[in-house]
């Protein structure tokens, strides 16, 4: 999976869903603190991972450590999925 | 009400849309963007029926009841409870929250649909006094981020926030694995049909929030937002929300003819986007004060895009506001016009 282009598919996605642009979008900031997605928000996102990435999020997965900023989401669902292939 | 607004000529979205912009035709960028991603969004909802019927095949082989259905007595949850009971086959307890603003019309349909399905039915009334304040405060502060009232106004929100917090606490309680309520897509988005409401990650997201309406309202609100440590300790795995009606292509004249064998017919005391709620009228009135725009306009624009609903049908429910509704509303609650004056500057404010 090319980090890359997972990264600039869920910028889009929550440019497309949270009216917002591109360049409003932080990488290493929380979305939550930036007032950018809501806690409904978060719901999606982690169910867009796990179809971006074909991967399960199980109930111990979420966490901050995971879903503190965009990078944190990458990494842990690269991770998730490097695991599970 | 506004009258010449301009709006988008192939939906209903209007100009004060957050971020919207128009075409040379007046076609709006979420119609344009909707097109580009038809594909994506199939896609998603092809996933989504899978994953819907593979789940709700899974029944609850410990307790008494296999989902919750958060049942409001509008049309929409009316056909989520049909559909709980007659085509996923499910055992169903039937949860109301009562307001205190549910139409008379409403709680017979409520009444006859449970009985004609044979639900246990459970209702919920907050006292008056809390949730008076509570929707007063949702009214008349900043509680909520405006990009979170793009699709619902900060009191439904609130009020939904109560329903999703009474029916998770009802699910854990009971050991209930599903909890099934009656949101369109339109309503939310295609990745959210399946998903669960993991309390204790998504508490700090909920928390600016919360501090707002406690320092609005009062800290009672946490007896009907929060749920106690001693419950969650309890979790061993958190049940599914699932928005059954989302996997369905209906109309809404096929949803009424559907549920009117239970006995259910249309309030006429209620406003063209709502079938059972009389604040409904007063909630959309403050969002449109506050913002420039109708809350239905993403749901209405949605159903449009789906063929599910003509714009005719929809401009006319966006303008079927009965007006009488909105000053005594404002007394009940306590808000005068100066209050929502205020609150729009605070939400222009922080732009």
């Amino acid at each position: 999976m090319d980090k890359s282009a997972a990264t600039d598919a869920l910028v889009q996605f929550i440019c497309d869903n949270y009216l917002v642009e591109k360049e409003e979008v932080p990488l290493d900031k929380s979305l939550i603190d930036e007032a950018i997605i809501d806690s409904f928000g978060l719901i999606e996102i982690a169910s867009f991972l796990e179809n971006h990435f074909s991967i399960k999020i199980q109930d111990n997965d979420l966490i901050r450590e995971n879903f503190g900023s965009i990078e944190k989401m990458i990494a842990f669902a690269a991770g998730k999925k490097t695991s599970a292939d | 009400m506004q009258t010449n607004i301009k709006r988008c000529t192939s939906c209903v979205l209007s100009s004060e849309f957050p971020k919207i912009d128009f075409d040379n035709k007046d076609v709006c960028n979420y119609c344009r963007k909707a097109e580009e991603s038809k594909n994506r969004e199939l896609t998603i909802l092809n996933s989504a029926r899978e994953k819907v019927s593979k789940l709700l095949a899974k029944k609850n082989a410990n307790g008494q009841y296999d989902a919750i259905v958060c049942y409001s007595g509008g049309k929409d949850s009316t056909y989520a409870l049909q559909l709980a009971v007659e085509k996923y086959d499910l055992r169903v307890l039937a949860f109301t929250l009562d307001n205190g603003f549910i139409s008379h019309v409403a709680w017979d349909n409520i009444r006859k649909v449970v009985d004609q399905l044979g639900v246990d039915h459970w209702v919920y009334r907050p006292s008056s006094t809390h949730y008076k304040a509570i929707a007063r405060a949702s009214a008349v502060s900043d509680v909520y981020r405006k990009n979170t009232l793009t699709r619902i106004s900060a009191i439904c929100n609130s009020c939904i926030s109560i329903v999703n917090t009474t029916a998770l606490k009802l699910a854990l309680e009971k050991d209930i694995p599903y909890i099934l309520a009656g949101f369109t897509l339109g309503q939310i988005p295609s990745n959210g049909i399946v998903y669960k409401n993991h309390y204790r990650f998504l508490a700090e997201s909920r928390e600016e929030s919360l501090n707002k309406l406690r320092s609005a309202a009062g800290d009672f609100v946490d007896d009907y937002f929060c749920i106690s440590d001693t419950l969650l300790d309890r979790v061993v795995e958190y049940p599914h929300n699932v928005n059954i009606l989302c996997v369905e292509e209906i109309t809404e004249d096929e949803i009424r003819e559907k549920i009117s064998a239970l006995g259910w017919s249309s309030p006429k005391d209620v406003d063209g986007c709502s079938s059972n709620c009389m604040l409904n009228t007063f909630n959309n009135y403050v969002h449109e004060e506050v913002f420039g725009y109708n809350p239905y306009e993403m749901e209405l624009s949605h159903l449009i895009r789906e063929g599910l609903m003509t714009r005719d049908e929809a401009l006319s429910k966006i303008k079927d506001r009965p007006e009488a509704l909105i000053k005594p509303m404002m007394k009940t609650l306590s808000v005068r016009a100066e209050d929502i004056e205020h609150v729009k500057w605070m939400y222009e404010q922080n732009k």
